[in-house]
């Protein structure tokens, strides 16, 4: 029969295989820190774009240049960043990023999105009937606004046997609602090798 | 052989090594076949169950006898690739995009190496190797998430499968350079679809003429769609598309695997010796067609029609996937049972005296020998494509399916179809024979 030892090894093996990795394992880690997993997009590029946008964007000049010229703060509308690389990226994160910085710079008034505006019309709406009179809404004194802001994502990616080259290209374009002038356009590049592993 | 077994036990020799590693070979040999043969069915045979709710149109039954079968661990590509599949025919297309997403992942991690899966393939049997799909089932799930998107409205998702499809078909092609079937080519004329409702009118056209190479290269055994070169001709003018419903159907279930033991010669026969065997026995998977139901479809609305026109032959093409690996697979094979039988003759000449041994070592290389089956099992044998021209607005659209002899096998009906000015809006369906049938 088999020895003892052999079976106390079969025993071990087994044990080994069922019980590991059964623990879930959770560590808090600051937003800051850069961690590559898999080397796609992740919310270290998504924070690089959003800061490299917000430092072109408030210091491009435009925000004087309007408010020189109508002597009132330029209003911006949020429009399409439009996803046109490999990866499903939620461009949602870095574009909240920079009407956040636009906002707080005080120098910007941001309106809000179409969907934003839908819910709070709904909500004007049902003042109509149910607020009193002093603290009702009136329809129709929305803030127009005066520049939307649109993007693109671009992709180029080079891949061969297990290694990737990866290159994002990040254009963000402000456009003047009136007269269709871009009066400012942000850039940002990355690059990535990503090699990936031959065993696991 | 010496530094696998001691693992730096340096007490224990060579001959007590080879003995004991013996030992585990059969003793997990052992473990595996009491686990296996209690639920003895290869995993084609348990995902009858889902295929039959499926044909019966009951879907969500399909969905719980798929969880019933508790796909997990090596097998969890599967249960993605499958539940994707479900529930892309029950309508929900985020969900199914959601698992689809997942076997993609995996797909991307399995394509390294495991040493212990390859080390288990060659000791035990193949189906402990994680399964990654096969580079065909690796290419068509680009296809049904972009399909899923489209029949979401949300093009600009479908374009990003596009171009990951476009990576990974290259990638694919560098990897099995002579593999012409893995061109893609349905893919491809879908993508060109996608590209050019994205507003990249230039990608669509080059799309669809590496569609048009990509079938010829591929072999299909059907003619080039004539839509397909339609569009070419029509991109390469200029001129903008028309307003059209897209019909795609999922046409009866793609080949399944079923166990198959050969006879092959034994590499480590010894003529001399009397114990040795000269023929020994491999299980090995042997490729099954399955009926495809539907000869063509007819899409109507009011007066106008169209029939449809295969675009994928996905039974072909899995055939010919197939027959690539088989030498590989009857390679590892013999192998193995090379590996079991030196393990038992080694273990048998230790505990000579002792029959039971002989006898238990005997089952444990035997019943472990199993035909690595799986595969994407609910993939349809063809994919037809019919596209129907209409004025924007909204149709009620009717699909009708034909067999061989012109007989109705039955029709669905879309209704409110909207269709807008200058794109494309996309419906699916998917028509399996009754059980019995197949």
């Amino acid at each position: 029969m088999l020895s003892k030892r052999i079976w106390m090894l079969l025993g071990a093996l087994m044990a080994a295989l069922v019980l590991g990795g059964c623990s879930t394992e959770v560590k808090r880690v600051g937003v800051d820190e850069v961690r590559d997993l898999s080397g796609y997009w992740n919310d270290t590029d998504s924070r690089l774009v959003a800061e490299e946008m917000i430092r072109d964007s408030l210091s491009g000049g435009w925000i004087d240049r309007y408010a020189q010229k109508t002597s009132h703060t330029p209003a911006v509308i949020v429009g399409e960043v439009r996803n046109l690389s490999n990866e499903h990226i939620n461009t949602r994160t870095f574009v909240n990023d920079l009407e956040r910085a636009f906002v707080n710079s005080g120098r910007v008034d941001v309106v809000a999105s179409k969907t934003q505006r839908e819910g709070i019309r709904q909500e004007r709406s049902d003042m109509d009937l149910n607020a009193s009179e002093s603290t009702r809404k009136e329809m129709g004194k929305e803030r127009g606004a005066d520049f939307m802001l649109m993007g693109t994502i671009n992709t180029i990616t080079d891949a061969s046997g297990r290694e990737q080259i990866r290159f994002y290209q990040i254009d963000m374009t402000l456009i003047s609602l009136a007269d269709n002038r871009m009066v400012w356009t942000g850039q940002k590049k990355l690059k990535k090798d990503v090699t990936e592993a031959r065993f696991r | 052989m010496r530094d696998i077994v001691t693992g730096g036990t340096k007490t224990v020799n060579g001959k007590q090594g080879l003995h004991h590693l013996a030992q585990v070979i059969l003793g997990l040999a052992a473990i595996v076949s009491v686990l296996a043969l209690p639920g003895c069915a290869t995993y084609s045979a348990s995902m009858a169950h889902v295929e039959n709710a499926a044909a019966n149109r009951d879907l969500d039954a399909a969905n719980k006898a798929l969880d019933k079968l508790k796909l997990g661990g090596s097998d969890e590509t599967l249960l993605h690739l499958n539940k994707g599949t479900l529930l892309r025919w029950q309508g929900q297309y985020a969900d199914s995009n959601t698992q689809f997403e997942a076997a993609k992942n995996l797909m991307e991690q399995l394509d390294a190496i495991s040493i212990k899966e390859q080390a288990a393939s060659v000791t035990i049997n193949d189906t402990f190797k994680a399964y990654e799909g096969l580079p065909s089932e690796q290419l068509m799930v680009y296809s049904f998430e972009a399909l899923n998107y489209l029949q979401m409205g949300d093009v600009d998702d479908a374009a990003v499968e596009a171009r990951q499809f476009n990576l990974k078909q290259r990638l694919l092609a560098e990897k099995h350079r002579n593999a012409k079937y893995l061109s893609g080519a349905f893919v491809r004329y879908l993508n060109g679809m996608v590209y050019e409702a994205a507003g990249e009118p230039d990608s669509a056209r080059i799309e669809m003429q590496k569609a048009v190479d990509g079938y010829k290269a591929q072999n299909a055994g059907f003619p080039i769609p004539r839509k397909l070169g339609d569009d070419l001709a029509r991109l390469k003018a200029g001129k903008p598309a028309p307003s059209e419903v897209v019909f795609i159907l999922h046409n009866g279930l793609g080949a399944t695997l079923a166990e198959n033991v050969i006879r092959v010669a034994n590499p480590a026969y010894d003529p001399r010796n009397p114990k040795s065997i000269g023929m020994i026995s491999l299980a090995v998977p042997r490729f099954v067609r399955r009926p495809i139901p539907v000869d063509h479809v007819v899409l109507s609305a009011g007066a106008s029609s169209a029939t449809s026109e295969e675009v994928e032959d996905v039974n072909g093409i899995a055939e010919k996937s197939f027959n690539d690996r088989l030498p590989v697979i009857i390679a590892r094979g013999v192998a193995r049972m090379a590996v079991k039988l030196a393990a038992e003759a080694e273990v048998n000449k230790k505990e000579a005296d002792n029959p039971m041994v002989s006898i238990f070592t005997n089952i444990a290389a035997n019943a472990s020998e199993r035909a690595d089956t799986r595969s994407w099992t609910l993939l349809p044998g063809n994919i037809l494509m019919a596209r129907l021209s209409l004025p924007a607005g909204k149709h009620d659209v009717t699909a009708t399916y034909y067999d061989g002899g012109g007989n109705v096998l039955g029709s669905r009906d879309f209704k409110d179809v909207e269709v807008k000015p200058g794109q494309k809006s996309f419906v699916s369906d998917y028509f399996l024979s009754q059980p019995g049938r197949r």
